[in-house]
């Protein structure tokens, strides 16, 4: 997720939001996590795009995925090779129009690229959290959001938006905070995980706590797993892709130039080159003991009450919403994302399932697509 | 379904209201075969109903989301199993029937989800498309059946006669009938089975002790 390379970056009609910057929020008051762990400090960083109104009410929240950041739209600097995560989508004049809304996206706590997570200082020892970082959910990452809002002067939400895992964070706020959600739009999502997807999710979370540089999760700053998590992220980013969309970009290509320092099992097929240059880039920018809390966070996420229904959770859902699958998503199939809407409709709840027949897999809603431009355009539009 | 426009357009507006009649203000409707959305549209502003449309396209759904109505796309008869019994006030079908793939299993499954159905069709039997078969032998080709059936989707044509037949079988109350003549507008009173263009049914499910919905 969060791989611009595979994305059609296509410019698009509407206007750019341009230079941003980051900012961060500093919570000074005690968080407590759903596990009732606490931490006393809490830095959250985020973007903004558009402007507040006077009446507060025009503000859209976007929850990113598991890989993903704050930064879904603009450059920092006018020579960066890529902009934000989402910018086809947020901009002026485009779906989510920030000449309209007042745009947020933060970090998720627990994360690594600015908000508090285990890679950060624990002002109580001086020392990197490390493990000692409260077992995260996705109600965590919501409540701490949550007071991100507080801090911006943002009571409601005219909508949230995510996909994947900001899906699922969107589910959450609509539970959590039903009176502060106007309309949700959850994209190839779920309300739980399916044994496959925790099955991936494990097997990338033993590539890293095997590596011996993991160190029980104790390794210093700029050290770690770097072979566990480039291995973590190359099994992902398979379960991202559908075979189709993969056949159509890779197929049988081979690299031309020769073989190098691996010998016959040096990158050879065009997609072990991609795969293996992915694998590297996460290295470089995520944090292994945050990929294994965020992963954890999500296979523990699960709306379905005892009865395997998602009727009682929603019961308190005041917002109304659309859903949208993707048929080639293998990691979270239309299904689920179908179950959320049956269980809304079952409540008498206003809710739309729509389904889009598109090759990119899991990573389709990241995808600059015709169809999804003018469905979310329509939704936040009326 | 054809996009409603020009003549046609004006037609429905006679079903849309003979159908919105049989529905209390709030009721909860879910529209099979939804298309773009109209109808639904029409009874939440007419009788404030909560209403679900249901489509396997697309395209039909977006139509539903520029609309503000709550759609659902996918299959018919999939939707009705995630629903328990009377679920919603009515289930509509709304020239839907006639592409159903298991149409009994379908209609009986939305009695069972809707306390009750209403079923919308184009009368097979009209006496034009008798007329027309017997002095050419050719499928009727006009405004109702614009199509070549070449460039045609599979349709289950039917007759009024052949509807009633399939309620008295399956027990179905039928609470009210209305019948439109050849323009869709006007009553038909007489014969339906030959001079109804167009049928509307308001249906129930079966008394106990008359056999039930088999």
């Amino acid at each position: 997720m969060n791989d611009s390379e595979l994305i059609d970056s296509n410019p698009t009609e509407g206007g750019e939001v341009g230079l941003i910057e980051f900012q961060d929020f500093v919570s000074d008051a005690v968080f407590t996590f759903e596990s009732g762990d606490t931490i006393p400090r809490m830095t959250i960083r985020y973007e903004t795009y558009g402007h507040l109104n006077k009446a507060a009410d025009n503000t859209i929240l976007i929850c990113h995925a598991l890989s993903g950041d704050h930064h879904c739209a603009g450059v920092y600097r006018i020579t960066d090779r890529k902009p934000g995560w989402w910018n086809h989508m947020v901009g002026p004049g485009k779906p989510i129009d920030t000449s309209r809304y007042f745009v947020i996206c933060s970090n998720c706590l627990g994360g690594c690229q600015g908000s508090t997570g285990p890679g950060s200082i624990n002002p109580e020892t001086g020392k990197r959290y490390n493990l000692d970082f409260p077992e995260l959910t996705v109600a965590d990452m919501v409540n701490a959001q949550a007071r991100l809002l507080d801090h911006l002067g943002v009571g409601r939400l005219h909508a949230i938006i995510g996909g994947s895992m900001g899906g699922m964070q969107a589910l959450q706020w609509i539970i959590s905070y039903p009176e502060r959600v106007g309309r949700y739009l959850a994209l190839a999502t779920g309300a739980r995980h399916t044994a496959q997807a925790i099955a991936f999710n494990d097997t990338g979370r033993q590539a890293i706590i095997t590596d011996p540089e993991w160190k029980n999760g104790a390794y210093e700053s700029g050290e770690g797993p770097a072979h566990g998590l480039a291995v973590a992220r190359m099994m992902a980013h398979i379960t991202y892709l559908s075979d189709k969309g993969m056949e159509n970009k890779f197929g049988r290509s081979r690299r031309s130039r020769p073989l190098q320092e691996g010998g016959r099992f040096d990158v050879e097929f065009e997609v072990e080159s991609y795969l293996r240059y992915q694998g590297q880039s996460f290295v470089n920018r995520f944090d292994p003991n945050t990929y294994l809390y965020f992963t954890k966070a999500l296979d523990h996420f699960d709306l379905y009450g005892p009865d395997n229904r998602l009727d009682d959770a929603f019961s308190v859902v005041q917002a109304e919403g659309l859903v949208v699958g993707f048929t080639s998503d293998w990691l979270y199939p239309p299904q689920g994302n179908r179950e959320i809407v049956e269980a809304m409709l079952r409540l008498g709840k206003r809710a739309t399932y729509a389904e889009l027949s598109m090759d990119f897999g899991h990573d389709s809603f990241l995808v600059h697509a015709p169809e999804l431009y003018e469905l979310i355009t329509r939704f936040l539009d009326r | 379904m054809k996009q409603q426009s020009g003549m046609v357009g004006k037609r429905r507006q006679v079903d849309f209201q003979i159908i919105a009649d049989w529905v209390a203000p709030g009721d909860r409707i879910l529209d099979l075969g939804c298309g773009r959305g109209v109808l639904i549209e029409y009874l939440m502003q007419k009788k404030g109903a909560y209403g679900v449309g249901v489509d396997v396209d697309f395209d039909k759904i977006l139509s539903c989301v520029k609309r503000s109505v709550p759609a659902y796309q996918g299959d018919a008869q999939k939707v009705l199993n995630c629903f328990d019994e009377g679920s919603f006030d009515r289930v509509i079908f709304s020239r839907t029937v006639e592409q159903l793939s298991h149409p009994d299993a379908i209609m009986s499954d939305a009695l069972r989800v809707g306390k009750r159905v209403t079923v919308g069709f184009v009368n097979h039997g009209f006496w034009l498309n008798r007329l027309n078969f017997l002095k050419t032998g050719n499928r009727i080709h006009n405004e109702v059946y614009p199509n070549e059936w070449y460039e045609s989707a599979p349709s289950n044509a039917f007759s009024v006669d052949e509807f009633e037949k399939w309620c008295a079988r399956r027990s179905i109350q039928i609470h009210h009938r209305v019948y439109l003549g050849g323009d869709w507008r006007k009553r038909c009173r007489n014969l339906p089975n030959l001079f109804a263009g167009y049928a509307i049914y308001d249906l129930g499910r079966g008394v106990q002790g008359e056999g039930g919905v088999a």
